[in-house]
């Protein structure tokens, strides 16, 4: 018998055998199809996610009082704190953009925990959405479309087509590296997290717990990065050019 | 020798970006020391630091799972 595969590989169809989905695997099964366009199970994730997210946003804002209890306490909590966040980042001209960054934060930040609980390993329904290249990128790139609208809109068409040649010629590379980077990083994060409890449970199943502890942190973190660069990324679009942004922040300091 | 092909990828890929987390890191907590006030408004920009840091070993870790297969 030939032994070549890698560890993490050798585990990973054991656990296949079992049953289990095998998280090791880049592709997404099919759960069904809806006419001729097959459903997967990252697809479905994403659903149960947006569904949670739906549901608990309506049970918080149900019935809303002045003085806030229960649920609509958490959410007001987070949604201040994100809307201080998203000051300190980008400034005044951060909260045009509150409403999107913070869905993606929700989401992402949700689709990232749901990945972490112990048995939703066994459902593929349930498995985290980012954990899927086509979830991340799909993100990714529309974050990039709203970056070069705002960019458009902000310059004219004159001032956006000429800032792909008077800075530098290499700028079409920046812009064209940025969602590659959002949505890798994003994917490769929450992916090799899945991979990571997956061997441990394998090797030491009894100190799993740290890392799905670890899970937890890595989510959250990677949801905040996702979301501060997509908050960058529109500010820098709707600031124009630098010295703009340089004469405005001297003013508000001498008022 | 495909598996060494991946071990490569991820071991050396990982040199750099460690290198520049442990200087960014390093630098965030000097900046900590000298003046504890401002670690909240450090935090942030760190963590984004940290990102594109992370991003270039996450690159190589993508290439290491799809090589083997």
């Amino acid at each position: 018998m030939q032994i070549s595969a890698m560890q993490i590989s050798v585990m990973a169809v054991a656990a296949a055998e079992e049953g289990g989905h095998d998280p090791t695997s880049l592709v997404s099964p099919v759960m069904f199809h809806i006419g001729p366009i097959p459903v997967t199970a990252h697809i479905v994730s994403a659903w149960v996610v947006m569904a949670i997210l739906v549901g608990l946003s309506i049970l918080a804002t149900r019935n809303m009082q002045m003085v806030p209890r229960g649920l609509q306490n958490v959410f007001e909590v987070l949604i201040g704190g994100l809307l201080d966040l998203i000051d300190q980042t980008a400034g005044p001209k951060g909260r045009q953009f509150a409403p999107v960054v913070m869905t993606a934060f929700l989401f992402i930040l949700f689709s990232n925990w749901i990945g972490t609980f112990p048995f939703f390993g066994d459902v593929p329904a349930l498995h985290s959405p980012n954990s899927n290249l086509n979830v991340t990128a799909a993100m990714a790139i529309f974050v990039f479309v709203l970056v070069q609208f705002y960019a458009l809109r902000t310059l004219g068409l004159l001032g956006y087509l000429m800032e792909f040649v008077i800075p530098n010629p290499l700028h079409v590379l920046t812009e064209l590296a940025r969602p590659v980077s959002l949505s890798l990083r994003l994917f490769g994060n929450i992916f090799a997290g899945g991979v990571l409890v997956h061997t441990m449970l394998g090797i030491a199943p009894f100190v799993t717990f740290v890392f799905l502890g670890l899970e937890l942190f890595v989510g959250a973190v990677q949801a905040l990065i996702f979301t501060m660069l997509t908050l960058v990324f529109l500010s820098i679009a709707v600031t124009g050019h630098g010295h703009d942004a340089h004469d405005e922040a001297h003013a508000e300091a001498h008022h | 020798m495909e598996h060494w092909a991946a071990a490569l990828a991820i071991g050396l890929g990982a040199i750099g970006p460690g290198l520049g987390i442990g200087y960014g890191v390093g630098k965030a907590m000097e900046a900590i020391g000298r003046n504890p006030d401002v670690s909240g408004t450090i935090l942030a920009p760190m963590l984004i630091g940290l990102g594109f840091a992370e991003a270039i070993a996450i690159y190589a870790l993508v290439i290491a799972f799809i090589l083997p297969k």
